[in-house]
């Protein structure tokens, strides 16, 4: 079999080698074909007889040493995307709802592929590969054994079938044979973690999606208590009255402890909570010992048995002390669990968490990224006039070591630290929170919607503390690969460029913000065009922004099929106006002057003396009359003044001095005759 | 929780200033384990006449030990006038000095810290100004990590052989779940093309580096038992035609990747069975 692949003639040299060189075994590894060996024998021969000859000792490599090398390599590219959407440039994400859509695509696809080899297996029986793939290869959930005995149960159970395994159960019950307390243990086991429905891998991916969603904007609004009741109800079935759980435990002949524990778990985690007390109870009148982990979930549940927070509290630490008697050893979990009921204490919760971290330290048990979490969230929530000594500790623990995932809620960690951050408003704290984030393993705890949320704040403080140049600098290097920016994001950075009057890098940004697509957003717009409009600008930025300005026209207007222009506010047209005045676009400014009776609105005085200030520059008399003409007939007190300088500052024919003339205001025409030369028409 | 009901129903009473005796009878029900009551013989002439008259009218009408039950009547009656002379006399109260006279069944300096905490939290609306200057010098001494006081629940268990053998039973589809959801954490997609690469190798999609090309094959044999066929071929004669024949047979087999060494070896045995039954007629050629 192996001349299938190597060549004749190769082993025979392989063979000579391997003769030269006292190898084991016919399979050589690459290092054999090193030439220093052969080299070494004969500069030693020359030499001194005596000199051993120390072959080096055979290195071991495991198979990912090679990849991971070269994988050490490679930096992050801040000119592209992220590495998963590289595959067509025309489906590269554009902002940051479009790269999670994307990313969800992929993994539906995947999901989608899954399926069909799952629900098809009869077309993916042959393999073709060698050495065979399995994991690509359909799985046989199909129960083996048939008929009804305790085998058959326990293969059900082993493939996750709930309403099957419930079935069987009964059968054989009716059957009359028992079932031993082990298989119903692992059948109370498969019914409390899935609460009685069904194991749907798919929907439990979309609803940990939206979690995630929902979590990401609550944090944004920083609404944490919004967030938290929204994920305790969204989480899975609740736990249903007479559940099958609840009657195969009622009618076990014989519970042993882990029956309880298993039961209380599911409880727990269905939002049972004062049943899963109860059961508690149970189990001690019955004189069991509980196991860590329902400890861990009893202690979860400590905010919905108890109202006070000194209460919630009291119950923790009975709880703690039940484990210490019945001489169950607390785990991590148990402390991030103690941790996490201790974010809804309040006040007792800032001075407990101290004391669990020191317990824990007693211990020696390394807090994880959640435990710090929670003493954030404890501390930091919504309280103003904070300190930051407790931050700095725990980033200065925090990037000592690279950390590995033992908690779920270690996820939060970076996002809660950035958000602590830019309520402190202390930008060291950010960067040491960057540094922290780099080292090691660390970057592996943000997945891309976290990882675009954490960025999101990080460039909001770096707008709000920075210069302007150092603010530019990350702008370049994250946007677009590391993170999508945010419409608030765009909204600070004009802001920082208007603080420190660089105005001129308002046309790039809002090329940005056509890519981004928040071209459409209200208030950006109006952002923008204030600013731009604001001062008066050299010659060539002026043209730049009525670029922008002839831009944001487009947006209001109707283009293609399905496109629906956007309303005009009062405001926008006015500066939008002025930016065509001002780069002497006289007509179009015209054009706009007269949307503002469609939409109802006075043009500002400000907005008629640019428009007067740019037909005079392009010597349009004729503009400058029709606008009069459009004061007066709205009526307003400056169209008076308007006309005396249209008359003093414009060479105006005599035809259009009778017009002028002749329009018809509330105060009395002056009489007063300006120049009379002959108008230059341009 | 008792001695919070308590102590804000004494604040209170003090604030209203009437009916001292319920706080006397507070009081009371906290020192369960109070002293013995002190000397009452020297202090009596502080208390209301009627207040000793009534006393000992009291302890007559007790049916046993009159006079001790007149003598901690007395003393009660003593130590509560003298926690409202010095407490009409103290002004705005001071939290600390209220509560250190108070003895708790349970002793514990965090649960006082707690309920204090917890209170300030919730009544800084209402006594913004009076608990804010303890609060501030309170929170300093709270707020390391380094220093402070731990629960002082559990003690570090040596590492126990009995604890070992428990953890040998399978786990369950818990354990299962949750291992899932924590390697979920910190599953993140590949940023590059070796990462997706090694995340193939470990699925098992990739060949594995460096490219062993004999990997998934289970083959017994080594190259050369393929390969070098002529010891098989010592049952045949060393010269003619068969011997030819044979050769060419096994030069044959030694380059067909298909067969395995035993396949081949039946092959050669079965060439000298047939020939074993041909001898005779080849002899006769």
């Amino acid at each position: 079999m192996a001349a299938r692949r190597v060549g004749g003639g190769c082993w025979q040299r392989a063979l000579w080698l391997g003769r030269r060189c006292r190898l084991p075994g016919g399979r050589e590894s690459y290092r054999s074909s090193s030439s220093s060996p052969p080299l070494g024998k004969t500069v030693d021969n020359s030499q001194v007889t005596q000199e051993e000859i120390v072959l080096p000792r055979r290195k071991t490599w495991d198979k990912l040493a090679v990849l991971q090398t070269l994988a050490s390599t490679v930096n992050r590219d801040p000119t592209a995307a992220h590495y998963m959407f590289q595959d067509d440039p025309f489906l590269i994400p554009r902002n940051a709802a479009n790269s999670r859509l994307y990313s969800l695509s992929k993994e539906s696809g995947r999901n989608a592929a899954k399926y069909i080899i799952k629900n098809f297996p009869q077309y993916f029986d042959k393999t073709f590969a060698e050495p065979n793939v399995p994991c690509l290869m359909p799985e046989t959930l199909t129960p083996q054994t048939e008929g009804v005995s305790e085998e058959a149960l326990r293969e059900r159970i082993h493939l996750r079938m709930v309403k099957e395994s419930v079935d069987m159960f009964d059968q054989l019950l009716q059957a009359g044979t028992p079932v031993s307390l082990e298989t119903t243990n692992s059948l109370l086991d498969l019914l409390c973690f899935y609460g009685d429905g069904e194991p749907t891998p798919e929907k439990e991916q979309e609803e940990k999606e939206v979690l995630e969603e929902a979590g990401v904007d609550a944090s944004e609004q920083k609404a944490p208590k919004r967030q938290f009741q929204r994920g305790s109800q969204a989480s899975g079935p609740r736990w249903r009255e007479n559940s099958h759980a609840e009657r195969i435990f009622k009618i076990m002949p014989e519970k042993n402890a882990h029956s309880y524990c298993t039961m209380i778990r599911g409880m727990v985690k269905h939002g049972a909570y004062s049943k899963a007390y109860d059961m508690y109870i149970d189990l001690l009148n019955e004189r069991h010992k509980a196991d860590v982990h329902t400890f861990n979930a009893l202690i979860r549940a400590v905010p919905y048995l108890k109202e006070r927070f000194v209460e919630r509290w009291e119950l923790a630490k009975d709880f703690l002390t039940h484990m210490a008697q019945q001489k169950v050893q607390p785990t991590l979990l148990t402390f991030n669990s103690v941790l996490k009921s201790l974010r809804r204490c309040g006040g007792v919760g800032r001075t407990m968490s101290l004391f669990v971290l020191k317990e824990m330290e007693a211990l020696d048990i390394e807090p994880s990224l959640a435990s710090y979490d929670h003493l954030l969230s404890v501390y930091y929530k919504g309280v103003d006039a904070q300190s930051s000594d407790i931050i700095s500790e725990v980033l200065n623990e925090v990037e000592k070591r690279s950390f590995t995932a033992q908690d779920p809620d270690d996820a939060n960690f970076f996002n809660t630290a950035m958000q602590v951050c830019c309520d402190l408003k202390d930008i060291k704290l950010a960067y040491q929170l960057n540094k922290a984030l780099e080292k090691g393993d660390n970057w592996k705890f943000l997945d891309v919607d976290r990882s675009n949320g954490y960025w999101s704040k990080f460039f909001s403080l770096l707008c709000m503390m920075e210069q302007i140049e150092v603010v530019l600098k990350w702008y370049k290097e994250m946007s677009s690969s590391l993170f999508y920016p945010s419409p608030k994001n765009i909204l600070d950075l004009l802001q920082a460029l208007d603080a420190a009057n660089q105005l001129e890098v308002i046309p790039s940004v809002w090329e940005d913000v056509k890519q981004l697509g928040f071209n459409r957003r209200q208030d950006l717009l109006e952002e923008f065009l204030s600013l731009m409009s604001r001062d008066q600008h050299p010659s060539e930025i002026q043209l730049a922004f009525a670029k922008c300005a002839e831009e944001i026209k487009a947006v209001h207007e109707p283009a293609g099929p399905g496109q629906v222009p956007l309303e005009w506010t009062g405001s926008a047209l006015g500066h939008v106006v002025v930016l065509f005045s001002r780069a002497g676009r006289t007509q179009e400014a015209w054009n706009m002057m007269e949307h503002f009776q469609k939409i109802n609105r006075i043009p500002t005085d400000k907005v008629m003396d640019e428009f007067l200030n740019c037909a005079k520059q392009t010597n349009s008399p004729d503009e400058a009359i029709k606008m009069v003409k459009l004061a007066a007939s709205l009526g307003l007190p400056l169209s008076q003044r308007l006309k005396s300088r249209t008359e003093e500052e414009f060479e105006l024919s005599e035809t259009q001095k009778k017009t002028l003339e002749s329009i018809k205001w509330d105060g009395d025409s002056s009489d007063s005759d300006s120049d009379s030369s002959d108008s230059d028409r341009e | 929780m008792k001695v919070e009901v308590s102590y804000r129903k004494k604040l209170q009473q003090l604030k209203t200033s009437e009916n001292k005796k319920q706080a006397v009878n507070k009081l009371e029900g906290l020192d369960s384990e109070g002293s013995v009551p002190q000397g009452i013989t020297g202090d009596t002439q502080r208390l209301n006449p009627e207040l000793v008259k009534a006393a000992s009218a009291v302890a007559s009408s007790l049916p046993r030990n009159k006079k001790q039950t007149e003598s901690e009547l007395l003393a009660q009656l003593r130590r509560h006038e003298e926690t409202t002379d010095k407490q009409k006399k103290g002004g705005p109260i001071n939290l600390r000095n209220v509560i250190s006279e108070m003895t708790f069944k349970r002793q514990s300096p965090e649960q006082w810290g707690a309920r204090l905490s917890g209170r300030i939290s919730l009544q800084l609306d209402e006594d913004g100004q009076r608990t804010r200057p303890e609060r501030s010098s309170a929170m300093d001494s709270r707020r390391t990590l380094k220093v402070g006081k731990r629960l002082n629940i559990f003690t570090k268990a040596s590492t126990e052989p009995e604890h070992a053998l428990k953890t040998v039973s399978s786990p369950t589809i818990w354990d299962l779940e949750f291992a899932k959801e924590v390697a979920a954490v910190t599953a993140q997609p590949p940023r590059n093309g070796f990462e997706e690469m090694i995340q193939w190798t470990k699925e098992g999609i990739l060949w594995e580096f460096p490219i062993d090309n004999e990997a998934g094959m289970e083959d017994d044999a080594e190259f050369h038992e393929h390969i070098f066929l002529e010891k098989h071929l010592e049952g045949f004669p060393k010269e003619g035609p068969i011997r030819h024949f044979m050769e060419l047979v096994i030069c044959g087999l030694s380059k067909n990747p298909y067969l395995s060494v035993r396949q081949k070896v039946e092959h050669i045995e079965w060439f000298q069975k047939y020939f074993e039954e041909k001898k005779e007629l080849l002899q006769e050629i």
